[in-house]
């Protein structure tokens, strides 16, 4: 099975990073709203510390820190290779109706370039209310110094804008998490760890990422195999 | 461990590099330290209001926020899953303490054989942990620096009375907006304290605990004139402060005769031997620690975070499209 290269070293590390960085974010984050004490999670052995605003406070600090760095870095380097393949195109939204149609009843999909369109309107909100909570984080960061006192009412809404933003961000996850369910992108699950993806699959499913269907064609030619034939009945 | 004054010099220094990154516009960049109003509390003045059934302060503080105390709905019901909830309802003549229902109380102490008389209440912090750690946004500060609670949108989870340094707010259960939102799964009530009669502070006039005192041992004004007040008044009777470093500096200053350290030890042990260990009755350790301490350098990540993933961006791009021309190159 000939696989090619989908996601580079930085896209994985930027992934990896921004998930875990989110995921003690959230459970940081929630244990600020503070529920951790009245649900007894205190009680559970090793989890002590998690009622204690000190230590989640500073967990929550550091992660945030961590997700704006990687996530400025992850919106220049695309910006500066002129890379914006994952970001929404028109039609997107009927796109993606069609090919979770045909996901569902078994027919056959509308060819994809490297993203497909539901992918490219996940990222666009899970993106957006990143960038949302990244603004609101910064926001209370400087509330919190001594001598800036930020306007009552944007104190308020900060912290409302940023709560939403948690509920949201959780929704997005699941979503994307969720995509999984379906079989058939289950083949761009090691496009995140060892970035690679079967040739076939770039070949079949995603003919208009020109970039990819040329690799793909010329991972198969190099073993020796003719492309048409080795892809005609590989099924995602 | 860095000492309080150089802290405070970092603080300042990230403030000044925080100014050059930011024009902020819908921020005041600093509260105007002349509209600041603190207050002195004079610990040698201070006699509890021995002969009368219940101190002036307490009872004017009474009489000007009756209409703000909580008429929780009943029955009470228990913060699922734990089987307990706060309430204050049925002691609202309780003056012993702070409650949803008492802002303010004298704590007596006897320290070397001599009874001292403590008002306390919300120490109006400088930068008050309450406010910056709200979940909700709900605690403000006013023009004059009082710190107050919006009991229209607390959701009552105590948080605020957990990073006070002082556990100040008081939580009364079956009131506020977590009865519309959650009222099993999340939220206690509401929390209350001392506002320093911010409405009063606004239009001039004096807080109501001032104006009963009538032994002028409360004193509120321009904070820079009440710091110089209370620093001058304890080098003349050879006294001791209190608030204006503790807990990263307060609004409220005092004055005692006697160490802090030793109020503080009789306020302990009076709680233990009484096994009082119900909230409302504050510590007054010369160490209490500032929980804001770290904002500076937070602030300052967060602010720097962007520039280095912007550099770093940058430096990755270049190295890559170097690697590529190297490349096509050979």
């Amino acid at each position: 099975m000939k696989k090619i290269t989908r996601q580079s070293f930085s896209n994985r590390i930027v992934h990896g990073v921004t998930a875990f960085s989110i995921f003690t974010l959230f459970f940081t984050g929630f244990g600020q709203m503070p529920v951790y004490k009245r649900y007894m999670l205190n009680e559970v052995p090793g989890f002590a510390w998690s009622a204690d605003y000190g230590v989640t406070l500073w967990w929550h600090y550091f992660f945030g820190v961590i997700l704006i760095g990687v996530g400025v870095y992850h919106v220049a380097y695309h910006f500066f290779r002129k890379e914006f393949d994952a970001l929404p195109k028109r039609g997107d939204l009927k796109d993606s109706w069609i090919l979770i149609k045909a996901m569902l009843t078994g027919k056959e999909e509308p060819p994809s370039e490297k993203y497909l369109p539901e992918q490219r309107l996940g990222y666009a909100f899970i993106a957006f209310w990143i960038g949302v909570m990244i603004i609101t984080g910064i926001i209370k960061s400087i509330k919190n110094v001594e001598g800036i006192e930020l306007n009552n009412s944007l104190v308020f809404w900060t912290a409302h804008i940023h709560n939403l933003g948690f509920f949201m961000l959780i929704i997005g996850v699941v979503g994307h998490l969720g995509a999984f369910i379906f079989k058939a992108n289950r083949q761009l699950l090691p496009g995140m760890f060892s970035g690679k993806v079967n040739a076939c699959y770039i070949k079949n499913r995603h003919c208009y990422w020109e970039e990819g269907v040329k690799e793909a064609k010329k991972a198969i030619k190099k073993s020796g195999k003719d492309p048409e034939k080795e892809c005609e009945d590989f099924k995602h | 461990m860095i000492d309080k004054s150089r802290r405070r010099f970092f603080k300042h220094a990230g403030l000044a590099s925080t100014a050059l990154l930011l024009t902020p516009k819908g921020a005041k960049a600093a509260q105007d330290p002349n509209a600041r109003i603190g207050s002195f509390i004079d610990l040698t003045k201070c006699d509890g209001c021995k002969d009368r059934e219940i101190p002036a302060c307490v009872k004017a503080c009474k009489d000007k926020n009756h209409t703000k105390y909580p008429e929780p709905k009943l029955p009470l019901k228990p913060y699922w899953p734990r089987k307990e909830y706060e309430d204050w309802s049925n002691e609202r003549d309780r003056i012993d303490r702070l409650t949803p229902y008492n802002w303010t109380f004298v704590e007596k102490v006897t320290v070397d054989g001599e009874d001292i008389f403590i008002p306390r209440r919300c120490m109006h912090c400088d930068n008050p942990s309450c406010l910056n750690l709200c979940p909700f946004g709900t605690i403000g500060k006013s023009e004059t620096g009082a710190v107050y609670i919006d009991p229209d949108f607390c959701m009552g989870g105590a948080k605020c009375r957990e990073v006070c340094p002082w556990n100040i707010p008081q939580r009364q259960a079956g009131t506020g907006i977590y009865l519309k939102l959650t009222p099993k799964l999340a939220g206690g009530g509401v929390m209350y304290k001392c506002d320093g009669c911010a409405d009063l502070q606004a239009i001039g006039e004096k807080p109501a605990c001032q104006s009963a005192c009538p032994k002028d041992a409360i004193v509120f004004g321009s904070f820079e004139e009440i710091k110089k007040i209370a620093k001058a008044k304890a080098k003349e009777v050879g006294g001791y402060l209190y608030g204006l470093d503790e807990g990263g500096g307060t609004g409220t200053v005092y004055l005692s005769k006697v160490p802090f350290e030793k109020i503080n030890s009789a306020i302990l042990k009076d709680k233990k031997d009484k096994g009082d260990k119900r909230p409302g009755r504050p510590h007054m350790s010369p160490d209490t620690p500032d929980n804001m301490e770290d904002a500076t350098n937070w602030m300052m990540a967060s602010l720097i975070a962007p520039v280095a993933g912007v550099a770093a961006a940058a430096l990755s791009v270049y190295k890559s499209t170097k690697g590529d021309k190297n490349e096509k190159d050979n």
